[in-house]
């Protein structure tokens, strides 16, 4: 694995607004980059930086080894797709593929025109060069930004929000082709997206994003099972948090949950720093079961009382009141055969794990 | 149903005036009333012999040109500012560009006057009306290029940059063609704005008088008028083809913007 | 320097603004300034005698002619804005509620064609419509409705009023057509299923959120007609004269430029004084609804 971008102390101030703080990242050549977060967090302006189409205040963008200092966005071995795909409405689709291609002299026409036809076809939008491009749909319209930006061969493809304006249907197809696509042509590609199911599903490795500030950096099982802080947690997915009291900290961590008890977790379920004291203790809801009638466990059981229900269809998320926590816990379960879909205030046992928990100061 | 009977009066008592123009036009009278008395070309051939008319209208003519030209610029870097741009006291800036809209012509005219002549002790020419019409047409192109520029998605530029374009071969590339249309009903409307206007024309113009200034000046003998009307038809006759024109081409930068029209131009 | 402006987005901008702005400044406010130095000044038959003096408008306020001129034209200005905009107000509710939205273009382009021909030859058309051997005249005499033609349509304040009545339409129609078009129309939906009838759904929902056209259209109608001098020329007679036949005679036939520019400030004034105290009793109006 070789560094492809690296990022030294990047700051970005608008004004008094300071939009980027001191942002240190390295990015692999081939590897597919998430940049998740919620709106206003950063993650464009910080994309935007690496394209050369916003200047950083303080600090370094290097691409390929190179300071991209006083680089502009038309220099960059980058390519972006953007958020609104920017297709020009005055030129065809093929007119718009070849757009990047005018300043190359060593191609012929035939060259290029062939060219086009190759990326179009890579991007599944064969034959349509000649169609006017305002009359395309909004999956086209990405996949001719698709082919326009990869046709220049870029070292790193940068996509805004591509699938932002799609339906879900269309969104969950285009994921599986970029995943493909990625892997086809082995760039590097960096996603920025806010819909964390689709930084899970796609990157190799996320940045998740608050105030200009990177929150986290890991792989997406690591940062949804082990997540560094509760703003992380709450982002990706739900987590029920529980007070937590650390007792002893050594090669395992002896610790008292509120409602669960005295417990003793291992060290790597603690993935910041601990202190003994009060601390929250962390739980996802798939990983809480309740035990129907004639299920056995061999797990640890609390007994519990059912106070909300939403049925999803293949799904069933129940709000359980255990003694001793406020809030209650929020459990899902999937509507096997059998399984019954509980009333509120039915009286029912929550089966849990210790090797469950995660523990954040 | 009431409120369409009330709109088709409204326009004809928008249209009553000009309504007017081609039939005394062609009327064989000397006489602007009623009865008519005939049929006639011949005020339309006078025009046709008369060179000091025509001398006021190549007057015109150019300060027209110019002052389309002239306050079109203006009116692009205004509107790509305002539509692309934050910059410190943006809405003050821009409130005080569209000023000259609300400022009373007569205003403009005698503030113009004294400096040009009391303060700087120049002398009036064509110049000095362009400098005062290209004040006040600069806010109407503003108005028409600023839809242009808003339906413009700024990430199109910033796509061709990105593509391998510098700053202003995107502008060219890109921009340009999509706000060509607003481009060209920009200058069709300060032109026709300049070829009307009188009231600063009538104060600034120099030795050689504009069309306006030469029409005010026939108005004072009745037996001109009919040449006036004549004159008259054929100006409305030309608005007309040129604001079709403006109007299509408008239309023409939606549709290739791939923008739904949403009503008319200003 | 140049670089720096251009490396952040706020510079482009201001950079890209200052051309249009320099202008405005310089032959705008600069001239504006002018003209207000100038009506501290004396004319001395052929120079300027740039003592600061106050007679100017001294003379303004003691000459009974200025004071009623400058009375005549804000009564003027006003009857027409108010005319103009009532007029004005159901064409543009019309075209914007009444009109498929394909035939919109085409009835504002309708609407705004007269307004595209000479001005000099419309006002003087008004002249040959309302004269004495006028259409008006001709027609009622035809069909026998008077016996001799009306002259109180001619050459008086009346006259003015309908001339730039019809000059201004398009001005007072086209920011209401604005202002309406930008209204959602399931607010009045809204309305209605809220339990108001059509009436008061447009008295408590439509205008009020189209007052920022009404408003627009007053002050652009209101203030460029004082500055008008080609209508009540041609249309006012004796009677009709207003402010801007003065601040012109000044100027261009007795040769009293800073007298003229002292009736040119104290227009000025006026009229935005007026504009100002409309826009914010307008303003306590929609603020005290709410």
């Amino acid at each position: 694995m070789t560094a492809l971008i690296t990022l030294k102390g990047v700051n970005k101030y608008y004004g008094d607004y300071h939009a980027l703080r001191d942002i240190d990242l390295t990015i692999n050549a081939g590897e597919f980059f998430s940049l998740l977060g919620p709106s206003g967090c950063g993650k464009t302006t910080l994309l935007r930086t690496i394209a050369g189409l916003e200047d950083v205040s303080d600090g370094v963008v290097m691409i390929g080894g190179k300071d991209m200092r006083g680089v502009s966005a038309n220099l960059r071995p980058t390519n972006m797709v953007f958020q609104s795909y920017a297709i020009f409405p005055h030129l065809s689709v093929a007119e718009n593929v070849a757009f990047g291609l005018r300043k190359r002299a060593d191609l012929s026409k035939a060259d290029k025109a062939t060219m086009v036809d190759e990326a179009l076809a890579m991007v599944g939008l064969s034959g349509y060069g000649k169609r006017a491009s305002h009359a395309l749909s909004g999956g086209q319209r990405q996949r001719v930004a698709l082919a326009r930006a990869l046709i220049l061969k870029p070292k790193v493809l940068l996509l805004d929000e591509p699938l932002s304006a799609l339906d879900k249907k269309m969104r969950e197809q285009m994921q599986v082709e970029l995943i493909r696509l990625q892997r086809h042509v082995g760039i590097t590609f960096i996603l920025v997206t806010h819909d964390q199911e689709e930084a899970l599903v796609m990157s190799d490795r996320i940045a998740v994003m608050f105030e200009g500030e990177i929150g986290q950096l890991a792989d997406p099982e690591t940062l949804y099972r082990r997540p560094n802080s509760r703003r992380v947690a709450e982002f990706i997915g739900k987590m029920n948090f529980l007070r937590a009291d650390v007792q002893e900290i050594g090669d395992t961590i002896e610790v008292d949950v509120a409602g669960l008890g005295r417990v003793s977790v291992q060290a790597e379920q603690a993935p910041m720093a601990l202190h003994k004291g009060a601390a929250v203790a962390g739980v996802r809801p798939e990983t809480l079961a309740i035990l129907f009638d004639g299920e056995t466990t061999e797990r640890k059981l609390i007994d519990g009382v059912v106070d909300e229900v939403v049925y999803y269809g293949d799904m069933t998320y129940y709000d359980v009141r255990i003694a001793g926590v406020d809030q209650p816990l929020n459990i899902a379960m999937k509507n096997l055969i059998g399984r019954p879909v509980l009333d509120v205030g039915t009286q029912t046992k929550v089966v849990w794990d210790e090797r469950s928990l995660v523990l954040l100061a | 149903m009431s409120l369409r009977v009330y709109a088709i009066a409204y326009l004809i008592f928008l249209y009553a005036p000009i309504v007017l123009l081609p039939i005394f036009a062609f009327n064989d009278a000397t006489i602007i009333a009623f009865p008519l008395s005939g049929f006639t070309t011949n005020w339309f051939g006078e025009l046709m012999t008369n060179t000091s008319l025509h001398a006021a209208v190549r007057n015109s003519l150019f300060i027209a040109v110019m002052t389309a030209i002239l306050s079109t610029l203006l009116g692009i870097c205004a509107a790509r500012a305002g539509a692309m741009y934050r910059f410190p006291i943006k809405a003050g800036i821009m409130g005080f560009i569209m000023l000259p809209l609300v400022l009373p012509e007569i205003i403009v005219a005698v503030s113009l006057l004294v400096v040009v002549v009391q303060i700087f002790d120049l002398g009036l020419s064509n110049w000095t009306i362009i400098a005062a019409h290209v004040l006040i047409c600069t806010p109407f192109c503003i108005a028409i290029l600023n839809g242009a520029f808003q339906n413009l998605d700024p990430s199109m530029e910033e796509a061709a940059m990105d593509l391998g374009e510098s700053r202003f071969s995107a502008f060219r590339l890109v921009t340009l063609p999509l706000v060509m249309p607003g481009i060209i009903s920009s200058m069709l409307i300060a032109f026709t704005i300049s070829l009307d206007e009188f009231i600063i024309a009538f104060f600034l113009s120099g030795v050689s008088p504009t069309m306006p200034v030469y029409i005010w000046g026939l108005m004072r003998f009745p037996a001109s008028l009919p040449v006036v009307m004549a004159l008259g038809t054929i100006l409305v006759a030309l608005s007309i083809i040129l604001l079709t024109i403006a109007e299509l081409l408008r239309r023409r930068g939606m549709a290739r913007a791939g923008v739904k029209d949403k009503g008319g131009f200003l | 320097m140049f670089k720096k402006l251009t490396s952040t987005e706020g510079g482009r901008g201001l950079l890209l603004i200052s051309p249009p702005f320099f202008y405005a400044l310089a032959l705008m406010a600069f001239p504006l300034g002018a003209i207000i130095l100038f009506s501290f000044w004396t004319q001395n038959f052929m120079d300027v005698d740039t003592t600061f003096t106050l007679n100017n408008y001294r003379e303004i306020i003691t000459q009974p002619i200025y004071g009623a001129l400058l009375q005549r034209s804000l009564y003027v200005s006003a009857v027409v804005t108010v005319v103009t905009v009532l007029l004005a107000f159901p064409i543009a509710y019309f075209v914007s509620f009444h009109v498929r939205p394909d035939r919109k273009s085409l009835w504002l382009f309708l609407i705004t064609i007269p307004f595209w021909t000479s001005y000099l030859i419309r006002v003087f058309l008004w002249k040959v419509i309302l004269g004495y051997n006028g259409v008006i005249n001709t027609g009622l005499l035809n069909i026998g409705l008077i016996d001799e033609p009306l002259t109180f349509i001619l050459y008086n304040v009346n006259a003015v009023i309908i001339t730039l009545a019809h000059a201004f339409a398009p001005f007072a129609i086209l920011p209401i057509f604005v202002a309406l078009e930008k209204i959602d129309r399931s607010l009045l939906e809204a309305s209605r299923d809220l339990g108001e009838n059509k009436v008061m759904t447009f008295f408590r929902v439509t205008l009020p959120l189209a007052m920022p056209g009404v408003v627009a259209a007053v002050l652009i109608v209101f203030i460029p007609t004082i500055g008008d001098y080609v209508t009540p020329e041609l249309m006012g007679g004796a009677g009709g004269k207003l402010i801007a036949n003065m601040i012109q005679t000044q100027f261009l036939a007795l040769n009293n430029a800073p007298l003229g520019a002292a009736l040119a400030v104290v227009a000025m004034l006026s009229v935005t004084a007026i504009s100002l105290m409309f826009v914010l009793l307008n303003r306590r109006w929609l603020r005290g609804r709410s």
